[in-house]
């Protein structure tokens, strides 16, 4: 079998790093919707939790990134600082850099929700509402450059396609959301029990992202098997190959369909009837578990099958 | 050993008394000679697989002259065996890097250690940036690379660019029993892997990847495990190095 090359460590970059620009790039799109979180329906409570959740999940997970270098292991502890001595067209260079500021602004953008008795109209509001600018770019952007990065060689012709950074992408926001929506539902503050509305909005954003995410898997895998020679023996892999049932019984069914299928009875009464949204605590754990245990089973799948498939032929 | 040197330096000789006739005699210096003066060197190495009897002498040589970490290799020879008998071939693949004209581990290379030489076109990895990413790895379609532990930075065959500089052949070239290897400059039409290339039909090894490589076999086989079992039954590739498959 071909090598991996890419292991946990850079399955776990992935799986957090895009839950972390997802968590971001949700928290401040919800404090921006709601023109700075004053709204009264909860969603400055959602957005402070995207805004904890995200330096600390890209951080945890770029930090893993350097377990998998060669430099690190070989004592050279700090030679990963040579990537921001220059930056280049590589998408490697230019992921890098985006990390790094989206790092930068995530921190400043939690800290603005730290300070005594945050709220929406305090004195760091202007400066909580322009770091959101910031951060819904910067998240796109580090959500997205995962996939290019992988996309971006005719030698993995598994990663090798342009539809799988939009994956990438989907499937960060989607945990975003899963995660705001579980950290919330965890250890939120239950005097806040008027908050149907923001949950409601976010739950039904949820549901539209799988149903995106269902949507790109299908077409990243009929173009990969409509093509011939390479790309369509790769994808056989999850295909009939070794690692088909993980794929369809682990990640689209238990990590896509599953939770899609939870979300839509609570959601429907509300979007088709106008009803008041009502989701008890132990559903929603449970549909963000499982949205996350497929957003990291999405990363895992894609990152051992582009290195266990290889050209073919000589 | 050296004839690389001494054509060399006859060439520098011509140049420079081209140089000297058209400083003396205008525009009536040998034009041919002064166009090609100007191109820069383009090492290519031409691998005659009717000559190789697979003896890994060019493996051995690399691992000694480049000190090449155990279970590691910059170059190789690949064992073709396929048929069922009495039809039945066995065939070697001598591997190198292929130093690409459009080399995929250059693009992707994030703190840009590895760079293609504009002198000679020889890929090198600059082991005090590289970083060890890995991405490079993933990018090669030879599998021509891998992570020195020493060093902890990306390595590959270099063309024995120590050795090329001081007017040498690479140590597999100088060590092949069969001169199935032969190493010089594509852009010199003197040269003899300029006269094997016009004068045979060459391949490259996936061309598809359009990475335009600079290693040209001569009658290599291109079997592979996967996709030719179905027309010579049994088929068996033995790559001689850690990975037991091609990568």
């Amino acid at each position: 079998m071909y090598e991996l090359h890419w292991g946990l460590p850079v399955i776990l970059y992935l799986f957090l790093g895009g839950l972390g620009a997802g968590a971001g790039t949700v928290s401040a799109s919800i404090l921006l919707r709601g023109g700075g979180g004053d709204h009264p329906d909860g969603n400055f409570e959602l957005a402070r939790w995207g805004a904890f959740i995200a330096p600390v999940a890209v951080i945890v997970g770029t930090g893993m990134l350097v377990f998998e270098l060669g430099s690190f292991e070989a004592g050279y502890w700090f030679r990963w600082i040579n990537l921001f001595l220059v930056i280049n067209l590589s998408p490697m260079s230019i992921g890098s850099w985006l990390l790094a500021f989206f790092i930068l602004v995530s921190l400043g953008y939690a800290y603005t929700f730290l300070q005594g008795e945050s709220r929406p109209g305090d004195q760091l509001h202007n400066l909580r509402k322009a770091l959101a600018w910031i951060m819904v770019p910067l998240g796109i952007g580090v959500a997205l450059y995962t996939g290019i990065l992988l996309g971006a060689m005719p030698a993995r012709p598994f990663w090798n396609s342009p539809i799988l950074a939009m994956l990438f992408l989907v499937s960060a926001l989607s945990t975003g959301v899963a995660i705001v929506i579980l950290a919330r539902a965890l250890f939120g503050n239950s005097k806040h029990e008027d908050t149907g509305r923001g949950t409601y909005i976010l739950a039904s954003s949820d549901i539209l992202l799988i149903g995106f995410e269902i949507l790109v898997v299908f077409l990243f895998i009929m173009y990969a098997h409509l093509t011939f020679g390479q790309v369509e023996t790769a994808v056989s892999v999850i295909l009939g190959g070794e690692l088909t049932n993980l794929f369809w019984l682990g990640f689209v069914v238990l990590g896509l369909m599953l939770p899609a299928a939870i979300e839509i009875k609570y959601i429907i009464p509300t979007l088709l009837y106008q009803k008041q949204y009502k989701v008890n605590q132990a559903a929603e754990i449970l549909i963000c578990a499982l949205v996350l245990v497929g957003g990291f089973l999405l990363r895992y799948i894609v990152v051992i099958a582009g290195q266990v498939t290889g050209p073919v032929g000589i | 050993m050296n004839d690389l040197s001494t054509q060399n330096s006859r060439r520098d000789f011509i140049k420079g008394v081209a140089g000297g006739t058209v400083a003396l005699a205008g525009a009536t210096a040998l034009p041919a000679l002064a166009a090609v003066s100007d191109k820069p060197k383009r090492y290519a190495m031409v691998i005659d697989t009717r000559r190789c009897v697979g003896c890994h002498a060019c493996s051995v040589a690399c691992k000694t002259e480049n000190n090449v970490p155990l279970g590691e290799t910059r170059s190789w020879v690949e064992y073709i065996e396929k048929g069922d008998f009495p039809n039945v071939g066995r065939s070697f693949l001598p591997r190198l890097c292929n130093q690409c004209e459009k080399p995929q581990c250059v693009s992707v290379c994030p703190t840009g250690a590895t760079y293609k030489r504009e002198e000679d076109g020889i890929i090198v990895v600059d082991a005090d940036i590289c970083i060890g990413c890995k991405y490079c790895l993933q990018a090669c379609p030879y599998g021509a690379r891998f992570i020195n532990p020493a060093t902890g930075a990306a390595d590959k065959c270099d063309f024995c660019l120590h050795r090329v500089e001081q007017g040498l052949e690479p140590a597999c070239v100088n060590t092949c029993q069969g001169r199935a290897r032969i190493f010089g400059d594509i852009n010199d039409p003197d040269s003899e892997v300029s006269r094997l290339l016009a004068k045979n039909s060459t391949t490259v090894l996936r061309p598809e990847m359009g990475t335009e490589p600079n290693v040209y076999y001569i009658d290599a086989d291109h079997t592979d495990e996967n996709t030719s079992s179905r027309t010579f039954g049994y088929v068996r590739i033995d790559t001689h190095r850690r990975q037991q498959r091609r990568v």
